[in-house]
């Protein structure tokens, strides 16, 4: 184990939620299976009192988890110094790399589904009825087998981390001509792979905000709703293909472009080695907007009731102009670095 | 729109023009091939045929580069691992030696101003004489 200020606090926070985990995920269970559709106000109380306490530790465990995912990243890069022959966090990601690969996996997934859940119970929360409560307990159950698998593995990986090998610097896996990263995109678009994902990367971008900016717009309430529908489908569907579309672009152009490294396809050194300072708020923007726009999807999903109508309408609508804004202004970064590097 | 949103594109706009000014004027110079920290003892330095110059951490990462731009490249200054001088690099003694100058990329690749040192390394770490990789054949 590597002893620094990094592995302690993510120590710290992965056992705080480890144990909150375990007991938000027994009580919800327990509370799950206490439902029923007729029971005494006294009854009625104490179920209340408890499910206040169930989603106050909910707030609380899952705020330090979704915190967990950038800290992760701080983490391995703290470990650059002590790996030998490692020059990024990619030399990091050599040791343990099925362990680290799984937690590079896991940690987006968490936070988008925590983030899922905090909305919907904020929704839930804003009606006095609490129409949502048992959906909202059944999301926890699983948010809590999300939060538990990935605080183990962070207890895991921490505790068996030695920088015992020796490892190799990124640019014998990013730099050679048959990396992933170039191979996919020109067994998809041929040969000149580079201008297509250029001009793709701005095109579904720009058609991207363009529909999240049409349902902010005046116009929007007097459309059909089976118009409404093939906008809200089409705009998801635009934002999972945006997806491998700006990671390969980022791969392929946009890090070596803004690194200055032309045939440097790091990504870990795009984020983390300090050539670009603001490498990881580009990054981080776009993920917020994406994750946003899946956001609204899972409130369009669980908060389906008319008394909570207005609340959720209210609330997507707060979440799209959140998405708009990261996705716009992801999109200004990199195209102020593009023009003035 | 807003105007919280228009003043956080605002504030996003100044953190990138503050990223571009730091790459373009505060940032000390990185190898041109993978971004490294430079080691003077181990720097090689190309100059092109525009009288610009591009600085590598290594043998390996100037090789690497000069594979891809040769025909750009007007010569190229290597340094002498032990008294820290720039030499041209057909004027120097390259030695491939046991011995790693940089454990990021296992460059094996030393280099010498005189003869005597290079023959004296490649004695004491079991390496060869090699040939100058920045050689064009004519």
């Amino acid at each position: 184990m590597i002893v620094n200020i990094y592995t302690l606090i993510m120590l710290f926070v992965s056992f705080v939620s480890l144990s909150l985990g375990v007991y938000l995920f027994y009580s919800t269970l327990k509370m799950i299976y206490g439902f029923q559709k007729y029971i005494s106000t006294e009854t009625k109380s104490k179920f209340e009192q408890k499910g206040y306490l169930i989603f106050l530790v909910a707030c609380v465990a899952l705020s330090i988890r979704m915190l967990a995912w950038p800290w992760f990243y701080f983490m391995l890069q703290s470990f650059v110094s002590e790996v030998p022959g490692a020059m990024c966090m990619f030399g990091v990601t050599q040791i343990l790399p099925s362990t680290v690969t799984f937690l590079q996996i896991i940690k987006p997934i968490a936070f988008f589904i925590m983030g899922g859940w905090f909305l919907c119970y904020y929704v839930d929360k804003s009606i006095p009825a609490a129409p949502f409560a048992k959906r909202i307990l059944y999301l926890l159950l699983v948010v809590c087998g999300v939060l538990l698998t990935d605080s183990i593995t962070d207890i895991v990986y921490v505790f068996r981390m030695k920088p015992l090998m020796s490892v190799s610097c990124c640019a014998t896996f990013f730099d050679v001509p048959l990396r992933p990263s170039a191979m996919i995109p020109q067994a998809i678009l041929g040969s000149h792979f580079e201008k297509i994902l250029f001009v793709l990367y701005y095109v579904t971008n720009i058609i991207l905000i363009v529909l999240l900016f049409m349902t902010l717009s005046k116009k929007w309430q007097s459309l059909s709703p089976f118009l409404k529908k093939i906008i809200l489908y089409s705009r998801a569907a635009i934002g999972v293909v945006n997806i491998p579309v700006v990671i390969f672009s980022f791969f392929e152009i946009f890090a070596p472009k803004i690194m200055k490294l032309p045939y440097h396809h790091c990504i870990y050194c795009f984020m983390g080695n300090g050539a670009v300072p603001d490498a990881p708020i580009i990054l981080g923007l776009f993920v917020m907007g994406t994750f946003a726009i899946g956001w609204m999807g899972i409130l369009r999903l669980i908060c389906k009731h008319d008394e909570a109508q207005t609340v959720t309408e209210r609330l997507i609508l707060k979440v799209n102009n959140f998405s708009a804004f990261c996705m716009l202004a992801s999109l200004i970064m990199v195209t102020v670095h593009l023009i003035f590097s | 729109m807003t105007k919280k949103f228009w003043i956080g594109l605002i504030i996003i706009l100044i953190v990138a023009f503050m990223g571009v000014m730091y790459q373009k004027y505060v940032k000390s110079p990185r190898c041109a091939f993978e971004g490294s920290a430079i080691t003077p003892i181990f720097e090689v330095d190309m100059v092109l045929k525009d009288k610009s110059t591009q600085k590598f951490c290594s043998i390996y990462c100037a090789t690497q580069w000069f594979k891809k731009n040769a025909k750009s490249v007007d010569h190229v200054l290597v340094t002498d691992e032990i008294r820290g001088n720039k030499i041209d690099s057909y004027m120097a003694y390259f030695v491939e030696s046991e011995l790693i100058t940089n454990e990021t990329n296992d460059n094996r690749i030393h280099v010498f101003q005189q003869r005597q040192d290079a023959l004296t390394h490649a004695e004491k770490f079991h390496g060869t004489m090699t040939d100058d990789p920045f050689a064009v054949d004519e």
